[in-house]
């Protein structure tokens, strides 16, 4: 029972801790590119920065614009206490994978609803092009987890966690195709290069950063950390769902923590390597992940396995 | 009679006094506040039978004397028919009260809830079709006595010809069920050659499936929906539809067993269609109620993907998951009712203060109707299938059946399975899209018409009723558990076990889903924030930042804009048109006139063809239609020798 204990914890110093992924990235991708960086830390510095500060209300707004930032990050506070931390949860709000679709559409709701209320063209230009990667993006997020809980029997993301550390499925081609596809979402719902660049300063071109933009104060402290929580999230059910992790309690937290990193520094290299793309284009990359996941789910009914 | 006979019957009486005191002048609103309370009554007789369990009267007959009563899986449509029409009724009192052929629409609002409550209850062949005929009827006699407008007849016209079609499908099946006595003995039909059972099926899913608006059969319903005053609207939307999947439900699960194989993908191939490309071509449309009818389509193909699964789950042999996809089915059945009357609803309050529901000429109406905007907003929300609400409690089931199919079912339902799961997630995100679009453009944001800016809110008639089914959205969505216990027992493969009906919901092989601790924890946390900025303080008001520019209305978002990068994606399948004039005069441009519209591929690529076909064959036919008597009477004489010729080649 300690390991489960050692779990929960640690789920709930994620809503803490989150923002270290971005602060991760960000130095590692600095390292990357030749210059020193920020200390991973920065996050919170900016989070500290931002919570002094008093919000702004522009005229002509409603409660939609005001709940919106409480809202998302509320719906992520929830998310992530519904992502298992090896193979245990709190289990307040159950451990379905599908809880998981329905809250992230729920803060993506608040933020693009939030946009249309100082009306401004780069926020909902960005807002829709968001919503309509979502299109593809879940329907692939869904399908990726499928082809992992056809190998757990069981859409239960502990049983999942649980399940990935067996050998047999971790040798299925159905997981590694999961795999690929679920590394696109993860680039989508962190909002990193090649989909979006959040280093951006150029209105235009922005996607998650675009209806973040009327906020100030502790409203964009909260859309920062559920920024932050998002990067959270994927990262650990990757970790969680395509890594083989050790099972025994204080290894595999340490595990974890290690491939957590890892998969940072990931998509850091990815992001060093890769330029953005057409945002038209993005459907079709994320087509192609449909299509791996295709590919994964004809392999496993070829198998026939069970 | 029993008790709950005795109910019904005095609350139809009571709709029936309503009918008569609305028709008189100056009786309009105590007629339809009685038309309303009768309907409650009705509705609560529902509710008991469900809830008891066991039926009330007749039984189905063969006959063609006329049969009524209740049985669990009819208790439970009449009280969704209550729950809706209670409150649009009420809220028809305050919508009627300025229109012209008020009494009129008011009598034939409540004559329309009872033929629906009548295809319900009906026993036997032929008040079943005789009250389907009026539920089809009453709708249009409605839209018409509204309006005259040209546009509204052509409607109409489209919509009644979808009836006869709808109609063709129904009394065949219907009739040769009882023909061939299916309708008291399940296995009556299993000794019919497999010919005459595909027949069957063929019409049912064409008449049934017509009326309820699946894919490609849902050409009439963009139109009518639109064309009718508010509350009819939102009964038509939330339950006539619904009132033709319950035809669909009795004919699948009951009368037409065994099913041909084809039935089922069939059905789920239709529903998967009409999930993905209702609610594409309700992203593409400007025109509110335009819009809310095409997403009715995708949520009826939402309730038939349940409906479909439960039919493969029961082939594959898993009766427990059927169970479950069954009841999936009837809650979002429930559900939709709900949200979709409720948004219409706030539509027609809308369009009362404003004149119009032109998407991108209205704004900011959750500052001058807060009450309406804010039902509005939780109806979207619902809609859009978010927790807490009730649509992602529906969708979580269905989803959750569909993925339970996948992983424990053949290969065939493990591919069926996973796919259509993967259209419904894509289906929820594309109607987070469209809500997010719909509540931008009509309730935030700066007001795009002096006329919205100077609109006010509506009287309490006309707020309280959307209100309350808001409060039911939210309240559905909270605990699905509480409504979920009932509906887990009319399923025809045994009661749903599975289902803990508290506050979690526990499926086989998932994880549970605990949506009245979700809902207290986003309550909870969200309020904390809220405070923690509250302390923060707040700058004074200031104009909008906008990245610098200086805010104007001509540049304001359009709906056709918010969505272009989804229409450039789709545009080889959805097909957009756009002509940009430009006119010049020498150098200078004078004006430049800009239009677009995304045309709805099924009416020009299958039904106008079609039509087509049917109409130059018609003119053929009519050739034969000389008016000479002499043409006639030699039409008679070679009728004759072939069917003298017939009988006798018959003889040998």
């Amino acid at each position: 029972m300690r390991g489960y204990g050692l779990g929960i914890a640690v789920q709930l110093a994620g809503l803490v801790m989150a923002p270290l992924l971005p602060g991760l990235i960000q130095t590692i991708k600095a390292r990357l590119q030749g210059r020193r960086g920020t200390s991973p830390l920065q996050p919170y510095r900016e989070l500290r920065r931002l919570w002094r500060k008093r919000t702004v209300a522009p005229l002509d707004t409603t409660f939609v614009y005001r709940t919106a930032p409480s809202l998302s990050a509320s719906a992520l506070a929830c998310a992530l206490l519904v992502v298992p931390i090896g193979a245990s949860t709190v289990g307040w709000f159950g451990s379905d994978m599908l809880v998981l679709l329905g809250l992230l559409a729920l803060a993506r709701f608040a933020t693009a609803a939030a946009a249309w209320d100082p009306g401004g063209g780069f926020s909902l230009m960005a807002a829709g092009r968001d919503l309509m990667f979502s299109v593809f993006a879940e329907p692939l997020l869904l399908l990726a987890l499928v082809l992992v809980a056809v190998g757990a029997q069981s859409t239960d993301l502990v049983q999942m966690v649980a399940a990935s550390g067996d050998a047999r499925i971790a040798s299925l081609p159905a997981h590694w195709c999961a795999a690929l596809a679920f590394g696109l979402v993860v680039l989508v719902e962190t909002g990193r290069q090649p989909i979006d660049n959040p280093d951006t300063h150029l209105e235009l071109t922005m996607v998650h950063e675009g209806p973040l933009l009327e906020y100030a104060g502790r409203d964009l402290a909260m859309l920062q950390w559920t920024a932050a929580a998002r990067h959270w999230l994927v990262l650990v059910l990757a970790a969680g769902l395509f890594v083989p992790l050790p099972q025994t309690a204080p290894w595999n937290m340490l595990a974890l923590a290690a491939v957590v990193t890892a998969l940072c520094a990931l998509v850091a290299v990815v992001e060093s390597s890769l330029a953005k793309m057409r945002i038209l284009r993005v459907p079709a990359l994320l087509g192609a992940g449909v299509a791996t996941c295709m590919i994964g789910l004809a392999s496993w009914i070829a198998q026939g396995a069970r | 009679m029993t008790a709950q006979a005795w109910l019904l019957v005095a609350g139809a009486a009571v709709v029936a006094i309503g009918i008569a005191a609305s028709a008189i002048p100056r009786g309009l609103r105590l007629g339809l506040a009685l038309q309303a309370f009768g309907v409650a009554l009705i509705g609560i007789d529902g509710g008991v039978v469900v809830v008891g369990g066991s039926a009330v009267g007749s039984g189905f007959e063969n006959g063609l004397g006329p049969a009524m009563g209740i049985d669990p899986l009819s208790g439970f449509f009449i009280a969704a028919i209550a729950i809706v029409s209670t409150p649009a009724l009420i809220y028809a009192g305050g919508y009627l009260a300025r229109s012209h052929n008020a009494p009129a629409i008011a009598a034939i609002s409540g004559v329309f809830v009872l033929a629906l409550v009548g295809v319900v209850i009906a026993r036997d062949a032929v008040t079943f079709l005789m009250m389907w005929e009026l539920m089809s009827v009453a709708p249009a006699v409605a839209i018409l006595l509204a309006s005259r407008s040209a546009e509204t007849s052509r409607a109409v016209l489209v919509y009644l010809g979808s009836t006869h079609l709808a109609g063709v499908g129904v009394w065949l099946s219907i009739l040769a069920l009882a023909h061939l006595g299916a309708l008291t003995d399940p296995h009556a039909l299993a000794a019919q050659p497999a010919l005459v059972r595909s027949l069957l099926a063929v019409a049912t899913l064409v008449g049934f499936g017509t009326k309820a608006g699946l894919m490609p059969l849902h050409s009439w319903l963009p139109r009518a929906h639109p064309a009718a005053p508010a509350h009819v609207s939102a009964v038509m939307s939330g339950m006539m539809i619904k009132v033709a999947l319950y035809g669909l439900v009795r004919m699948l699960f009951e009368w037409l067993a065994p099913l041909p194989g084809w039935v089922a993908p069939v059905l789920l191939g239709a529903a998967t269609l009409s999930c993905v490309g209702g609610v594409l071509y309700a992203l593409m449309q400007h025109e509110l109620k335009r819009l809310l009818a095409f997403c009715s389509v995708e949520n009826v193909g939402i309730i038939a993907l349940g409906l479909a699964t439960a039919l493969l789950a029961a082939d594959a042999g898993q009766r427990q998951l059927a169970a479950l996809a069954f009841a999936a089915a009837m809650l979002h059945t429930l559900n939709h009712a709900l949200f979709k009357s409720l948004l219409f609803l706030c539509a027609g309050s809308f369009q009362r203060q404003v004149g119009m529901l032109d998407l991108d000429r209205l704004g900011g109406l959750l500052r001058t109707m807060p009450l309406t905007g804010t039902a509005f907003l939780a109806g979207s929300m619902a809609i859009a299938g978010l927790p807490p609400f009730n649509g992602f409690a529906s969708e979580w089931l269905t989803l959750q059946a569909l993925l339970q199919l996948a992983l424990h079912g053949g290969p065939a339902d493990t591919a069926a399975g996973t796919l259509a799961a993967a259209a419904l997630a894509a289906t929820a995100a594309l109607a987070v899209f469209c809500f997010v679009k719909v509540v931008g453009l009509v309730l935030l944001g700066a007001h795009r018409q002096k006329i919205v800016a100077s609109s006010h809110e509506v009287p309490a008639s006309m707020t309280g009723p959307v209100i309350f089914l808001a409060g039911l959205c939210l309240a559905i969505g909270v605990v699905p558990g509480v409504v979920l216990g009932p509906i887990g027992h009319l399923s025809p493969y045994g009661p749903l076990t599975a289902s803990a009906y508290g506050s979690t919901l526990t499926v086989p092989g998932s994880g549970a889903f605990a949506p009245l601790a979700v809902a207290v924890f986003i309550a909870v946390c969200t309020a904390a924030l809220q405070l923690a900025r509250r302390q923060a303080g707040t700058t004074a008001p200031s104009p909008m930042w906008i990245c610098g520019q200086v805010p104007d209305s001509r540049l304001a978002w359009t709906s056709a804009g918010f969505t272009k990068s989804l229409r450039l994606v789709l545009a080889v399948v959805l097909r957009p048109q756009r002509t940009v004039s430009i006119e010049l005069d020498g150098m200078l441009v004078r004006s430049v006139v800009h239009e677009s519209e995304v045309p709805h591929l099924f009416d020009d690529m299958l039904y106008r063809p079609v039509l087509g076909r049917v109409l130059a064959f018609s003119r053929v036919l009519r050739r034969m239609q000389s008016g000479s008597l002499r043409a006639y009477l030699s039409y008679l004489l070679v009728t004759l020798a072939v069917v003298l010729a017939v009988v006798r080649a018959g003889l040998r």
